[in-house]
């Protein structure tokens, strides 16, 4: 596979002088990724437009894009928007060097509002350029910080709807990639630094159980007694707190407080911030046990798998799996991170589990156990 | 012969319009509408009857794990995304269903410029809720899936009292603008 892309990739630099005045595209070829049509129109060649047999041929009559972040999941993506004047084919296909870049093919239009090219904010892409092909083909060329993989960018197209007013448009999500980290792990505990948040605290109880417990106070249990633990096992844990307060102060907005707890982790080199809270929800029978991360390194993910995983064996309870969330902590802190709900304090026969002394001492060991098969797995 | 021509052309815009006109659009591409003016509602006219409009708002299931949407039909009026924003504090139709923001949250206003919303809320979304991470994320994208089904919504920021927020209950980061949440709908 690798010597098949860096064969294309050198017969695309070999080719690429030649492009520009030579004519058909034959840097499309070998992999280029057609864009999926839109069911009516799936039918062979694009139909022209009624009044098209007598006017110019395509071209590009507008243009927008957007950052978008899903507002649970925090995934980024950009979206380019290409308005077309008529249906056209398009295609992608994506360059490794010199640098890495996604190139989109409008086939037989012209470049019309994307001459001059765009320019981004640089998150997701840095900018593209546009130019006319002598075929007469619009090649716009994305510069993007990292090689894309076939998952990483869609190629679209959307049926113009004249009762709407809307054209048929040409759409490239580019989703953000994660940068390679050279974290060089290590298996076991030892020595590693572990940063534990125990969640909520002084003015902020958390959630409230239908008993009266608070998340607070359950949250630095379970955090105590792993610290215990990580101590015994030979790593250096770092607490957000170690009894009840506010991390940031008395009288700490939210937004303080969260601040607060990743300023501690980023100023210390740590192998891994964990998270720790109880969930809760409306209805009494929502129940479970879930893991969240945000994969802002290679690790995020993995780190919450296999904590996930252990916590999940060691409570028993409902696995509501791991996914990726737009949380705070875990997105401000620098380090492989996870956020747990160890179990719903709104849960009846939760809470008064959640509050047994051997339950947390269980949750305790499963967060050292996850963590040690982590570092395993990451040492790989 | 020349008719003959035009008969798949002709096919195809009926093909297009009949598309056009079907109610419901796919989520995916409620981002992408364009026409803010024309389209300035999730609302679509109910054939035969103008003076009624078509909200979709989302709620929780009741183990917390998803959003579903309920469609409600209501008097056209000129103000969908306020109403849309009533409808979700409002208790659910299906029993199955949970309502995801806290009682006594009140919308003290909205606002589109540039595709993206500003809501404002009370403190009581902060203050009466319930805590939980799953509670926040389920709020979070009720109210920018809501939302983001009018056409010329494609972002919404969330505001407490006039002011933005970086979080509501201490789990989430809802700082900057928030696009559609797909994976949590439940399909």
């Amino acid at each position: 596979m690798r010597r098949t892309v860096f064969g294309i990739v050198l017969l695309t630099l070999m080719l690429l002088p030649q492009v520009v005045v030579a004519g058909p595209s034959p840097i499309i070829a070998p992999d280029a990724k057609p864009a999926l049509q839109a069911p009516a129109l799936k039918t062979g060649t694009p139909p022209a437009n009624v009044d098209a047999a007598v006017s110019s041929p395509p071209e590009i009559t507008g243009v927008r894009y957007a950052n978008h972040m899903d507002a649970v999941s925090g995934i980024s993506r950009l979206r380019i928007v290409l308005e077309v004047s008529q249906p056209v084919k398009a295609e992608a296909m994506v360059i490794g060097a010199p640098s890495p870049k996604l190139v989109i093919t409008l086939i037989g239009t012209a470049v019309g509002k994307l001459d001059g090219g765009l320019s981004f904010d640089g998150t997701i892409a840095e900018q593209a350029s546009a130019y006319m092909t002598s075929g007469g083909d619009t090649r716009m060329v994305i510069d993007v910080p990292l090689m894309l993989e076939e998952q990483d960018y869609r190629l679209f197209t959307l049926p113009g709807d004249a009762k709407a007013n809307r054209p048929f448009r040409v759409v490239v999500d580019i989703n953000r990639k994660v940068p390679v980290f050279d974290y060089k792990f290590t298996p076991g505990i030892k020595n590693k630094v572990i940063v534990l948040d125990p969640g909520h605290g002084g003015s902020d109880p958390g959630a409230i159980g239908p008993n009266r417990s608070q998340e607070k106070t359950i949250t630095l249990a379970v955090a105590l007694k792993t610290k215990t633990l990580l101590e015994k096992a030979g790593a250096k844990v770092i607490m957000t707190r170690q009894d009840d307060r506010d991390v940031f102060g008395p009288g700490a907005t939210a937004a303080d407080e969260l601040k607060a707890r990743t300023t501690i982790a980023n100023n210390r080199k740590a192998d891994a911030f964990i998270s720790i809270h109880i969930d809760a929800f409306r209805d009494p029978a929502a129940g479970g046990t879930s893991t969240y991360f945000y994969q802002k390194t290679p690790y995020d993910s993995m780190l919450a798998q296999n904590l996930q995983a252990s916590l999940q064996r060691a409570s028993g309870l409902r696995d509501r799996g791991i996914n990726s969330a737009n949380f705070y902590v875990i997105k401000r802190t620098i380090m492989p991170a996870a956020l747990l709900e160890l179990g719903f304090i709104t849960n009846p026969n939760e809470e008064k589990l959640l509050n047994t002394p051997e339950f947390q001492q269980r949750m305790a060991q499963a967060i050292v156990q996850g963590l040690d098969c982590f570092f395993t797995q990451a040492a790989r | 012969m020349k008719s003959n021509k035009l008969w798949p052309v002709a096919l195809l815009l009926i093909l297009l319009m009949i598309a056009g006109c079907a109610g419901n659009v796919p989520a995916s591409q409620g981002a992408d509408h364009s026409d803010p003016a024309k389209n300035a509602g999730n609302s679509q006219p109910v054939a035969g009857q103008t003076e009624k409009m078509k909200i979709t708002v989302y709620h929780a299931t009741k183990d917390a794990m998803y959003l579903v949407p309920e469609v409600h039909e209501v008097e056209r009026n000129n103000h969908p995304a306020q109403t849309a924003l009533e409808l979700l504090l409002a208790p659910p139709k299906s029993s199955d269903l949970v309502a995801v923001l806290p009682q006594g949250t009140k919308v003290r206003g909205i606002s589109v410029k540039d595709h993206i919303a500003q809501v404002d809320f009370s403190s009581a979304i902060v203050k009466n809720n319930a805590g939980g991470s799953a509670t926040e994320m389920l709020a979070v994208g009720a109210i920018v899936n809501t939302l983001t089904e009018f056409p010329d919504i494609h972002k919404v920021q969330i505001l407490i009292e006039g002011k933005k927020v970086e979080t509501l209950t201490g789990h989430m980061d809802v700082s900057e603008p928030l696009s559609r949440a797909e994976k949590i709908i439940k399909k």
